[in-house]
């Protein structure tokens, strides 16, 4: 008894001396690896700062020589870098009125008027959001050892909301030019003094374009096997070749294809993408069929801070694209106004806008529109577009006089049905909603409204579709299922009774 | 009738006006600009007073140079003001004002300047050391900035003072794109330039800038010994003439010069020395035997010298070999330098054993009061005939046909 009472204590003793050590050697250990870190030697100068793609407004440089040192290329991208960051940090300092990141892009005096006002700020409850669209750089002054720039921003295009209590008060575009000293310090060109040399109001650019024909029968088109995902990797040229002479052989003439966002790579166009994007364009151009060119489908963000990315990317597209002859338009987004109650009408109106300058900023010959979801949502934005366009899935009985009206609101522009149809289904989820005799029935009556009031259209769609992802309209099946129903062509390839009315 | 149709003529113009009236009523602003002021100094108080037709609380949206925010009216008796506080107001450049709950909008910009007189000058002047000569240069960019932390106007006078040497000058430069800068050509002459500014009064710290000389010219080398023998004990001094620059500068201490030295036989040796002021000392030990030595010096990249021949003159003419106990004790010696006198410890002596003309071994020792002993240990070398030589300060001895017993 004694013996084994001795050695349970014994026992005990050993275990708790393992444990203490143990312990204690954790303890040792984490010491030492809190010590080692943060000493990496590569990161004190700021040499290895990682770059995401979060701000990329237009910068140009006018590049005529400066004052001073002679400045190599790869200093000014430096400068750019910086000097972009420094705006970037400054809209997410307004936007949540704290003061990360400042210190870094600001010299000590200079950021003091910064926390003014974002104390004031703070205190009565105001923020602003705000972006810059564009910068014209020039590099007046570098000094011999090279720790000090004078650089000027000709025509800074500044679009900010100003928020009270969380509600939005005022919106403004300004453009406005900034002269500023920036320091080499720590490896960061900081601001040292910032001078606003002029601010104005920025004017709307005002350009007009033409739409070529208008006299449209067309139809949205996605290839049958790989419907809102027509550039992945089931990506075949010769179906939709096939498919577009089929659209030709139909006597339609003209197709609406959609560039999702995130597929083609956000601001990053992928280049494979593009290439796509190129065989699609050229097959239309090869069956003489024009094509309508949706921007920024599966995109629903409109954050002010996004804008610049958006803006790169329709940029790559819109410059790779703008002299293809298949163009008819770009449509700057597929149905923006059902994006009204969760991001805001002023955000995606103001998106819509800047959006169009740009696109007609670098293409100067192709009318732009807006693919809105209704009629009623048709008259925004009627003064930027060149071509208004709507979609119709109501009754149909409403559509012309409903035509008629927003006709006479808007007589100065060219008006598209730019989707319309409905769905052969009839099933589970919604027993004898349609039959293919119904849809043929529409298209017969509502071909006889187009040609009487001579609407130039496009219907959706021309095949049935086999899947249709969740991103389009969820999971629910009774939403789905009727989706997979509104093409001309079956999905085994067969013709629909509608087929009879896809083009008159 | 005639009553008639000028009643019709009466109400139609009372229509007429009426209507006038109404346009007027709407295109009436709700609110109007007083001030009249747009240009301010920075750190005035700047008050923007409205004319309103309601006592209600206005909204104005303001930004300057590093942000925006937005005021509350003060509304008084028909008169809206708004105070632009001072971290807004103390900032050079435009302040943009807009009204915000109004439907016209009502805006306006203020250009706020900086005072005349700076009460900082922030200095900087780089690099800080320069080549002399009249090609390098450095910078001095100045930002004055007047007690608010503003740039002051472009075109504001600067002067700037550098002294060198004897001379002392002032030149006047102007701001321009809130800096001012002037590049200072380096002197013909090194040393040490003082720089400062002075700005409506105010003056800068003191700065310098070492104009180091320039790159070194081709120079001179000498030697100096106690005397010409080779007796591998007493030390040659090599040195150079003052080094220079183009200038005339003699260049920077420390400057590393190194001595090639090529032998009689073709092989190299190398010292080397530091300059102060312009000289470099290196040393180099006698050779042991009689040499020819051509010697030249580089700083390296840059300059090199002449080329100069020294000789080394034989110390010993001869020396006795002795051999004892069955020749495995060898004594070299006296070994006897010019003057006869013992040679220093330390020479060298060779001594190289052959058997049928291969090499079996050499063996080295250095003199003590000028002898040295070698002893051929039994255990290794056997009895044998042996070729032996002795070879010491360049005299070679060779002994063939050697008997060990």
């Amino acid at each position: 008894m004694v013996k084994t009472n001795k050695r349970i204590l014994r026992g005990v003793l050993m275990l708790t001396y393992v444990i203490i050590i143990g312990i204690l050697l954790f303890l040792v250990s984490s010491i030492f690896s809190f010590l080692n870190t943060g000493a990496d030697r590569s990161k004190m100068l700021h040499t290895e700062v990682k770059k995401a793609d979060q701000y990329l407004p237009k910068v140009t440089w006018i590049l005529d020589g400066n004052e001073g040192r002679k400045i190599s290329k790869q200093k000014i991208a430096e400068v750019e870098n910086d000097y972009l960051d420094a705006w970037y940090v400054k809209h997410i300092a307004y936007k949540t009125n704290t003061k990360v990141g400042i210190e870094d892009y600001f010299t000590e005096s200079a950021r003091e008027n910064i926390y003014n006002i974002l104390n004031f700020n703070k205190s009565n409850k105001i923020s602003v959001e705000s972006t810059t669209l564009q910068h014209h750089l020039n590099l007046e002054f570098f000094s011999e050892d090279g720790q000090l720039i004078v650089l000027k921003d000709t025509d800074a295009l500044e679009y900010k909301k100003v928020f009270k209590d969380n509600k939005l008060i005022l919106e403004t575009t300004e453009i406005s030019t900034y002269k500023y000293v920036l320091l080499l310090e720590d490896g960061f060109w900081r601001i040292r003094h910032m001078v606003k040399e002029s601010s104005e109001k920025y004017q709307d650019p005002h350009q007009k374009r033409t739409i070529t024909d208008t006299n449209i029968k067309g139809i949205n088109y996605y290839p049958q096997a790989t419907p809102w995902n027509m550039y992945g990797d089931a990506f075949d040229i010769s179906i939709i070749e096939k498919d577009f002479k089929i659209i030709k052989e139909a006597n339609l003439n003209s197709v609406r294809i959609f560039v999702p966002y995130e597929d083609f790579g956000k601001a990053n166009i992928k280049y494979e993408k593009l290439e796509k994007l190129q065989k699609v364009l050229d097959a239309a151009k090869k069956a003489n069929l024009k094509a309508v060119v949706t921007l920024f489908d599966f995109y629903g963000n409109y954050d002010v801070l996004d804008w610049t990315l958006n803006h790169r990317h329709a940029e790559k597209i819109i410059e790779k694209f703008k002299d293809h002859k298949a163009i008819l338009a770009w449509d700057v987004k597929n149905e923006p106004n059902l994006d009204f109650d969760a991001r805001g009408k002023e955000n995606v109106t103001a998106w819509l806008s800047f959006m169009i300058d740009l696109i007609k900023s670098i293409d100067k010959k192709h009318p732009v529109t807006i693919g809105w979801s209704n009629v009623e949502s048709a008259s925004i934005l009627k003064d930027k577009v060149d071509v208004v366009s709507f979609h119709y899935y109501e009754d149909l009985s409403k559509f012309e006089s409903k035509y008629l009206s927003l006709k006479e609101n808007i007589k100065d522009k060219p008006i598209i049905l730019q989707e319309f149809g409905v769905s052969s289904y009839s099933g589970l989820w919604r027993p004898f909603a349609g039959s293919e005799e119904k849809q043929a029935a529409y298209y017969k009556e509502i071909q006889k409204v187009l040609t009487r009031n001579n609407i130039p259209f496009m219907s959706w769609t021309l095949y049935d579709f086999d899947f249709v992802p969740k991103e389009v309209l969820g999971r629910l099946p009774w939403r789905t299922n009727p989706q997979k129903k509104f093409g001309f062509i079956s999905n085994t390839g067969e013709k629909k009774l509608s087929y009879k009315y896809i083009s008159n | 009738m005639k009553l008639k149709k000028s009643f019709a003529l009466l109400l139609f113009q009372l229509v007429i006006v009426s209507f006038l009236a109404q346009e007027t009523n709407t295109k009436q602003t709700s609110i109007t600009l007083l001030s009249t002021k747009t240009n301010y100094i920075v750190g005035e108080d700047i008050i923007l007073n409205f004319k309103v037709k309601k006592d209600t609380v206005f909204q104005l949206y303001c930004s300057n140079s590093y942000g925006s925010i937005v005021l509350q009216s003060k509304v008084l008796s028909q008169k809206a003001s708004f105070t632009v506080p001072r971290f807004l107001s103390k900032k050079r450049g435009i302040l943009s004002w807009k009204i915000i709950n109004t439907d016209e909008t009502i805006s306006g910009n203020i250009s706020i300047s900086s005072q005349q007189h700076p009460t900082s000058i922030e200095t900087y002047l780089g690099p800080p050391s320069i080549d002399a000569g009249g090609l390098d240069y450095t910078m001095l960019v100045v930002i004055p900035t007047d007690s608010l932390d503003n740039p002051i106007l472009d075109n504001s006078k600067v002067d700037v003072k550098y002294q060198f040497l004897k001379s002392e000058n002032i030149t006047p430069i102007y701001t321009d794109k809130l800096i001012g800068y002037k590049n200072f050509y380096a002197p013909k002459k090194s040393g040490r330039m003082i720089i400062s500014s002075e700005c409506h009064g105010l003056n800068s710290k003191e700065f310098d800038v070492n104009i180091m000389p320039a790159i070194a010219t081709d120079f001179k080398i000498f030697t100096h010994r106690n005397h010409e023998y080779a007796d591998g004990n007493q030390i040659t001094t090599l040195y150079t003439s003052i080094i220079k620059d183009k200038n005339n500068n003699i260049i920077s201490d420390g400057s590393y010069i190194e001595f090639y030295i090529t032998d009689q036989k073709g092989g190299i040796l190398k010292t080397a020395a530091t300059t102060i002021n312009g000289v470099a000392h290196a040393k180099i030990v006698h050779p042991d035997f009689e040499d020819t030595w051509k010697i030249k010096a580089y700083f390296i990249g840059i300059a090199e010298s002449n080329t100069i021949t020294i000789k080394y003159k034989k110390v010993i003419e001869d020396y006795n070999v002795a051999f004892k106990q069955h020749n495995r004790i060898i004594t070299v010696g006296p070994l006897e330098s010019f003057m006869g006198q013992l040679i220093p410890d330390g020479l060298s002596i060779k001594l190289s054993i052959y058997k049928n003309k291969t090499l079996i071994k050499e063996l080295f020792k250095e003199s003590n009061n000028g002898f040295a002993s070698f002893y051929l240990d039994p255990n290794i070398y056997e009895n044998n005939e042996y070729q032996v030589i002795i070879e010491t300060a360049g005299i070679k001895k060779e002994f063939k046909s050697f008997k060990l017993w």
